[in-house]
């Protein structure tokens, strides 16, 4: 019959377009208590004192508390993917002694509502004896440690090597050398991070609502902190207004709610506000690349040599899986004989970095599309060209590209890259715009970049089915939404594989007590783990009733036949029973119809795709506009191509965000932020944005038994480098070099300037 | 103090602190949820409600200065268990995804419907740039409104001839 495949509409809409949507900051049980949280005003500096008096006599106070008084919770937080490369630092909930950012907490108040909790933080008077901040990641290596006890801010070094590595830059015709910079971004999911905790005294369980993208890892991690048993603990993740990993670990706030909801036996909320999440949530891209591309005179490339520096931020939330992914997505979907990667990752006195959307991905990417832009330039080569004669062909795939990533070599499996690339090409007018073409004011420009969108491949997720009273069928798993529409697609996956009705099935995500074991849902992973799991759980599914079935007819389970939801002995049609009735008996006689299964992942998916751009740069005011933008993608076997296609779309718009808009600009003598609101701070909107024109590619992945690969990531990988490359070829006559994200009037208006109008 | 207004066609009064914000007020002792804070200083959008048929930044306004004032948020821009045209042209659409900015847009969009006026896909855009949305890329949320806008003119177009007829 066939869901999988449907644009079908969401069954998650209705409440969220009639208001009716519950987050977490939508839930205040009876007696909510509200905290707030007294932040560093420095980027580095020693904490001389604290004093409360002022806070704790304003009316409405419950208490204002610093590290000595959450003694117990004072340890370091657990940390995220640990790694024997890096010399980790992980914060305390409250900073001890010493801040290392603007925005670290210090103190935290309880009062009765989130006014007053306010108010009262900031009548904390907090005595601070400045300290030199380290501001610039480079320099940072060789600075004085930020963390006490360490010898170096150099918290890890990732290195890979293809070949013969940078030594065979020497047998290249040519040599291209560039310096890359990507601008610090804050990921800003519009749901700012939120927390409630409710302890029963009675039972001593603590129940936690938390707008997290895994709740089976958030309770592990709490458990950790608070030093309770995991099954005293439920998480539940509510409707999450965005993640974009930026909600995959816990926070010093979850730790200081739920401890102090504990011993205050009292419900308490803490609900962040934009400018927190400014201030404190983990940012990302953040990098300085010089990079190196060898290549012979017919364009072909000889070799890739990126050196480059991870600006870090104080702390290690999520080890070095930024940079480490970065280092491995250089090559991308070309053939790259000889390779080298080396990654220093530093800590300097901001935020930590944390995964955003694409997590090293995007700047992969845009290392490897700006080298072959850069290496066409000095041949003289087309730049459309020099990707022709370099993407992997039909025949070299699946293609082993020497990086041994989680284990094995990355394997490429098969695709048409050639195929793609053209489609943009032809669909974007590229021969029409790769010359200059001015209209008035506006000169246009041409762009295109490739992508290789790597996701999934690592731990397990599960389904659990389970018959209901009315005849549906529950489907929980691990792997909650924040916004990717898991319960119609995982519904969609499982009505074909049981032959039911789509309307059969509610699926139930977020809550540790719905499935015992997960890990949650980023890397783009859920549908190839939770909608392999899903086609795994529902043949076992299937076995259960109709096994149970056969017991209630005494027959053997192979005379019975399933159609529809009915389940009949064949050739006796009087013995039928629907699902409703299977579950009715089942009740009567104390049977629990469920079956879970768990799918492991074989390795990563990859799809290749391309996006090509037109962009319109006016000459008086050096603004930058987007006049036609072009999408090729291949999401492997799409279960929704509406949902597909809108993961596509607002992942390039968040690219295009990076490219032209986003950066938080950080003083170099203070390490204050500068521009740490949404009015200084740009974030896309609806008239900057162009329509876009997304074509879909299937190529089915080997490594899961349903072909699916995850689609949220592809968007954001490509629209740095193809924008950078479109506002250069728009000004060509100017020759400026766009290496610096983001790209801006400003910039465009002083490189002119320099350079003199010709 | 003391303030009477209207919500939703429902007379309400709230006892609240003179400087509290009227989206804290409806969140908090209205039990209306739908408004969504996501930047708290008027820039995003999503605690949009209208005062009188006007879009107005909750946020950004007293609840004193709601007083006499008829205020409609998401949840009553339909009868409970019905949706007006642009929430269900949110959903055939897939306007939105995580949909935590989605009251803002359907709110302001709703009054763009309730104007009665053309518009073209840009002037769209245009009205629409004072709601952020993080996960849609807009164009979704740009193809809902102008199905929205197109059906209610077909609609007022056939209810008008129907009335001529007549």
């Amino acid at each position: 019959m066939g869901y999988i495949g449907q644009r079908m509409t969401r069954v998650e809409d209705e409440r969220l377009v009639t208001g009716k949507g519950r987050y977490v900051s939508d839930i205040t049980p009876p007696g909510t208590l509200h905290l707030a949280i007294v932040r560093s005003l420095h980027a580095h500096a020693k904490i001389t004192g604290l004093d409360f008096a002022a806070a704790k006599n304003l009316a409405g106070v419950v208490g204002v508390y610093g590290p000595q008084d959450l003694e117990p919770i004072m340890r370091r937080l657990p940390q995220g993917m640990p790694d024997p490369r890096l010399r980790a630092q992980m914060p305390t909930p409250l900073a001890i002694d010493r801040v290392h950012y603007v925005g670290e907490p210090v103190a935290v108040v309880v009062a009765e509502n989130r006014y007053i909790a306010e108010d009262a933080a900031q009548l904390v008077e907090v005595g601070y004896e400045p300290l030199l901040p380290v501001i610039d990641p480079v320099a940072s290596e060789h600075a004085s440690p930020i963390h006490q006890g360490s010898d170096s801010n150099l918290a890890a070094e990732v290195r890979y090597t293809v070949g013969s590595g940078s030594a065979a830059l020497s047998a290249a015709d040519q040599v291209v050398e560039v310096t890359l910079r990507l601008g610090r971004v804050v990921g800003h999911p519009m749901e700012p991070r939120g927390i409630v905790a409710i302890f029963d005294p009675d039972t001593e369980g603590l129940l936690v609502y938390a707008g997290t993208q895994g709740v089976h890892g958030f309770r592990h991690s709490l458990a950790a902190m608070l030093q309770m048993p995991d099954n005293r603990i439920r998480v539940v993740a509510p409707d999450t207004g965005g993640g974009f990993g930026l909600k995959t670990r816990i926070y010093a706030e979850d730790v200081l709610v739920t401890y102090l909801a504990v011993q205050l036996k009292r419900p308490i909320k803490w609900a962040g506000d934009r400018r927190e999440e400014f201030m404190s949530t983990n940012q990302e891209r953040d990098q300085v690349h010089y990079a190196k591309i060898g290549v012979n005179s017919n364009g072909q490339i000889v070799a890739v040599v990126d050196h480059f520096f991870q600006d870090q931020g104080a702390y290690t939330p999520s080890g070095i899986i930024v940079p480490d992914t970065t280092a491995i997505c250089i090559m991308g979907p070309y053939r790259v004989p000889h390779f080298e990667a080396v990654g220093k990752v530093v800590y300097t006195n901001k935020v930590s970095v944390g995964p955003y959307r694409g997590a090293g991905r995007p700047q992969g990417t845009f290392v490897m599309e700006r080298l072959l832009d850069h290496a066409a330039d000095a041949l003289g080569m087309d730049r459309v060209e020099i990707r022709r004669r370099n993407l992997l062909t039909p025949d070299q795939l699946p293609y082993q590209n020497g990086i041994s990533a989680r284990g094995d070599s990355m394997t490429l499996p098969y695709g048409e890259y050639q195929k793609t690339m053209d489609q943009v090409v032809a669909t974007i007018n590229y021969d029409t715009f790769r010359d200059p073409v001015q209209r008035g004011d506006w000169k246009f420009g041409v762009g295109v970049a490739n992508y290789l969108e790597m996701s999934g491949g690592f731990g397990f997720e599960g389904a659990k089915m389970r018959l209901l009273a009315d005849g549906r069928i529950e489907i929980a798993t691990g792997s909650s939404s924040q916004g990717q529409g898991h319960r119609t697609a995982i519904a969609q996956v499982a009505a074909d594989r049981l032959n039911l009705p789509f309307e059969a099935f509610v699926v139930v995500e977020g809550d540790t007590d719905a499935i015992e074991r997960g890990i949650g849902t980023f890397g783009s992973r859920t549908m190839m783990m939770t909608g392999n799991a899903t086609a795994q759980a529902a043949s076992g599914f299937r076995k259960r009733l109709l096994e149970y079935a056969a017991q209630l007819f005494e027959a053997a389970p192979e005379d019975l036949h399933w159609d529809r939801g009915h389940i009949t002995v064949t050739g006796v049609p009087a013995h039928s029973l629907s699902l409703a009735g299977l579950a009715r008996h089942a009740s009567g006689q104390n049977v629990t119809l469920e079956f879970a299964s768990y799918f492991e992942a074989a390795g990563p998916a990859f799809g290749m795709g391309t996006h090509g751009v037109v962009v319109a740069v006016n000459v008086k005011t050096w603004a930058i506009e987007i006049r036609d933008y072009r999408i090729c993608h291949d999401g492997g076997v799409l279960v929704n191509p509406l949902l597909a296609e809108g993961q596509t779309i607002g992942g390039t718009v968040q690219g295009i965000g990076t490219a032209l808009y986003e950066s938080l600009i950080i003083d170099p003598d203070s390490g204050q932020p500068l521009n740490a609101t949404f009015l200084d701070y740009l974030l896309p909107a609806a008239d900057e944005m162009p329509d876009f024109e997304v074509t879909e590619v299937e190529y089915p992945d080997p490594t899961n038994p349903e072909g699916f690969k995850g689609v949220a990531e592809g968007g954001v990988m490509p629209p740095m480098a193809a924008i950078c490359a479109a506002v250069e070829n728009a000004l060509r006559p100017w020759r400026v070099k766009i290496d610096t994200l983001p790209v801006t009037p400003t910039d465009l208006f002083y490189q002119v300037s320099r350079g003199g109008i010709q | 103090m003391t303030v009477e207004f209207e919500v939703n066609g429902r007379a309400v009064t709230v006892d609240a602190p003179l400087h509290w914000l009227l989206a804290d007020v409806l969140r908090n002792q209205l039990d209306l949820t739908g408004v969504h804070l996501a930047c708290e200083y008027g820039v995003c959008g999503a605690c949009t409600v209208l005062m009188d048929g006007e879009p107005v930044r909750s946020c950004l306004t007293l609840a004193m200065q709601a007083a006499g004032h008829q205020i409609t948020t998401v949840e009553g821009l339909a009868p409970e268990g019905q949706l007006n045209p642009v929430q269900q042209a949110f959903i055939n659409h897939h306007a939105l995804q995580c949909g935590f900015c989605t009251p803002g847009f359907v709110v302001t969009a709703s009054y763009l419907l309730n104007q009665q006026q053309e518009m073209t896909r840009e002037q769209i855009r245009e009205a629409l740039s004072g709601n952020l949305c993080r996960c849609t890329g807009y164009q979704h949320i740009v193809d809902a409104v102008e199905d929205a806008l197109r059906q209610s003119q077909a609609a007022g177009t056939t209810l008008a001839k129907t009335i001529e007829d007549k």
